[in-house]
């Protein structure tokens, strides 16, 4: 006898399914709450804001705290460029960036960067976390509104293309993905 | 402030002044040459980086952006291509970025016109890409441009994409676009033929798509034929 | 020796035993997974929301009014962590180019057929509006009442109970759909 079944009620028992979930769950949300003030025996802060300062002002006082000044806006230029260069130089502004997941398994990769035109092809710029069971490697950046180039490097070396994205335009013989934000 | 006097004012006022003026001599040591672009420096080998310099420099002066000539020419450093053939990528870009500014306009933001750099090298000519400007007056242009070149990567031919894309684009809004995409390429990657599956997703659309205007009978304007760019 | 109570463990919780909140953790995190997996249609982004559903729940402890109702609470949590993750995607969406279907294999090991049928599953409940795919994910797959699911979503029974519906004839006609193909 053959029973003609619900394909409604296969997918809920598909969906039934348990997941695989990453390991570490535990471990992760045990150390996000390690430091939380709601658990943690209460510290009182130094309400520095609220102390009586006294400030002596002495020419080389003065002078010494401008050259430390100006150095910082100079060496700062440098030392906290950011790996993702602003969305601004690319288009649009900061706040209709969209947070852009790129994901490639590779389980045989030791380590996978992402270069594109949102990080000047900078090859050691952006590297990508093995997130997901064995070989997912993934990373999250946010772009503004517009169509960006980019490719997979592994292990330093082996330029790969987006096996879930188009793949065109390539002027120098190595695979290249293509992303689009929409919003410009 | 304790001990607040007129002359402490005075050594203030002196001790500002030699501020502004260090940070002033710092950050002049810091930039660049009028021109140059930092970027380039140890990335790309002094002939080449020169030609490239002398591309930015015509591009500002054209008004056209520098950011995706930049990128260009730093993508094939980072892929270790000859010199010579980042100038001439660079130098191809340069001339797709100045097609589409006088097909989309000079107001065409830079994210639109690297699209329409795509769309132009998948095989839409300079015409299509007028008319995607004319049918979608108010709208950004680079989702339907990206659009149209990753159907054509998708296996689309150029000339069904571009028909596609323009019969939609008077009504489509860029969320449409991408639906759209999406769903040709997923029947693409179930085996349909891309033909096919772009002109069943097409009529699905319905009322979003607009009666074809070249008399052909194909799709949208561009049912033409095209040579290639 | 029987696990302790969800009540037992809270009170440890708020004893300050932090351990006792890694059980809770452990208890939940299967079936919360399970419907965030579900529910967002990408591995990555349901891990994510799940940690945050359990952090903020432990910010928010205070609230938890009924001990022994922990699970409910937690899963209202994620129900509304899950809406916000889905709205960003959506705002995002057609624009993120991610590898999900390849995550999800990476994830869980299935034959070619098992994965046929899973990226058809799950495309075609990526299908469905957000609030139609939730409220069908906590009628059908998580087996709630429509009395549970008021409560934890905020919807009205009536509402409620006209998505799962509108989600059910949506359903049918998408997997039809991919046989077809």
């Amino acid at each position: 006898m053959t029973e003609s079944r619900d394909p409604l009620d296969s997918l809920i028992e598909t969906l039934k399914e348990p997941v695989r979930l990453r390991p570490d769950l535990t471990r992760r949300v045990m150390a996000a709450i390690a430091d939380d003030p709601a658990m943690a025996t209460e510290h009182k802060p130094v309400r520095w804001w609220r102390r009586e300062w006294t400030i002596r002002v002495t020419p080389v006082r003065l002078l010494a705290t401008a050259a430390g000044l100006a150095g910082l806006v100079v060496t700062g230029q440098f030392l906290f460029r950011p790996a993702v260069k602003p969305a601004s130089s690319v288009a649009g502004s900061e706040a209709s960036n969209r947070l852009t997941q790129f994901v490639l398994v590779a389980p045989e990769a030791a380590a996978v960067t992402l270069v594109g035109d949102f990080n000047d092809w900078n090859v050691g710029a952006t590297p990508l976390v093995r997130s997901v069971g064995d070989g997912v490697w993934s990373v999250t950046v946010p772009l503004a509104p517009g169509r960006y180039r980019y490719a997979f490097v592994v292990n330093g070396t082996v330029w790969r293309g987006d096996p879930e994205a188009p793949g065109l335009e390539d002027d120098f013989g190595q695979p290249n993905s293509v992303v689009t934000i929409g919003g410009a | 402030m304790r001990q607040a006097s007129g002359r402490v004012g005075f050594l203030a006022t002196v001790g500002v002044a030699v501020f502004l003026l260090i940070a002033a001599l710092l950050l002049m040591a810091a930039t660049p040459a009028a021109g140059q672009e930092p970027r380039l420096a140890g990335r790309l080998p002094d002939p080449a980086r020169g030609q490239v310099e002398a591309l930015l420099s015509a591009a500002r002066v054209a008004g056209l952006p520098t950011e995706p000539l930049i990128d260009r020419a730093l993508e094939g450093a980072a892929k270790g291509a000859a010199p010579t053939l980042i100038v001439s990528a660079v130098t191809r870009l340069r001339d797709e970025l100045t097609t589409v500014r006088t097909a989309f306009g000079v107001t065409a933001a830079p994210a639109e016109l690297i699209a329409g750099a795509s769309a132009l090298r998948a095989g839409a000519s300079a015409d299509d890409l007028a008319r995607l400007r004319e049918l979608r007056s108010a709208e950004p242009l680079t989702v339907a441009a990206s659009v149209l070149a990753d159907l054509v990567a998708a296996g689309v031919p150029a000339d069904t994409a571009v028909g596609a894309v323009l019969a939609i684009a008077p009504n489509a809004a860029d969320g449409d676009y991408v639906a759209f995409r999406r769903n040709v390429q997923r029947d693409i990657a179930l085996g349909a033929s891309p033909a096919a599956a772009l002109g069943v997703r097409l009529r699905g659309l319905g009322e979003l798509a607009s009666t074809p205007t070249a008399g052909d009978g194909t799709l949208g304007a561009s049912g033409r034929k095209r040579q290639k760019p | 020796m029987t696990a302790e109570s969800d009540g037992r463990l809270l009170e440890r919780v708020r004893a300050g035993d932090r351990e006792a909140y890694a059980l809770l953790v452990d208890r939940y995190q299967d079936r919360l997974g399970r419907y965030a997996v579900r529910m967002l249609g990408n591995q990555a982004d349901a891990e994510e929301a799940l940690q945050d559903t359990f952090v903020r729940a432990f910010r928010s402890l205070a609230n938890c009014t009924r001990p022994e109702g922990f699970g409910a609470w937690v899963f209202g949590i994620l129900v509304n962590r899950c809406r916000t993750y889905a709205a960003r995607r959506i705002r995002a969406d057609g624009i993120i180019v991610t590898n999900d279907d390849a995550v999800g294999r990476a994830a869980v090991p299935h034959s070619e057929e098992r994965d046929a049928i899973r990226d058809a599953i799950g495309w075609a409940l990526g299908q469905l509006p957000a609030e139609q795919r939730e409220a069908f994910l906590l009628k059908h797959v998580e087996d709630l009442s429509y009395d549970s699911m008021e409560a934890m979503t905020g919807v009205r029974a009536a509402s409620l109970r006209m998505r799962v519906f509108r989600a059910r004839e949506e359903l049918r006609k998408l997997l039809a759909e991919t046989v077809r193909d």
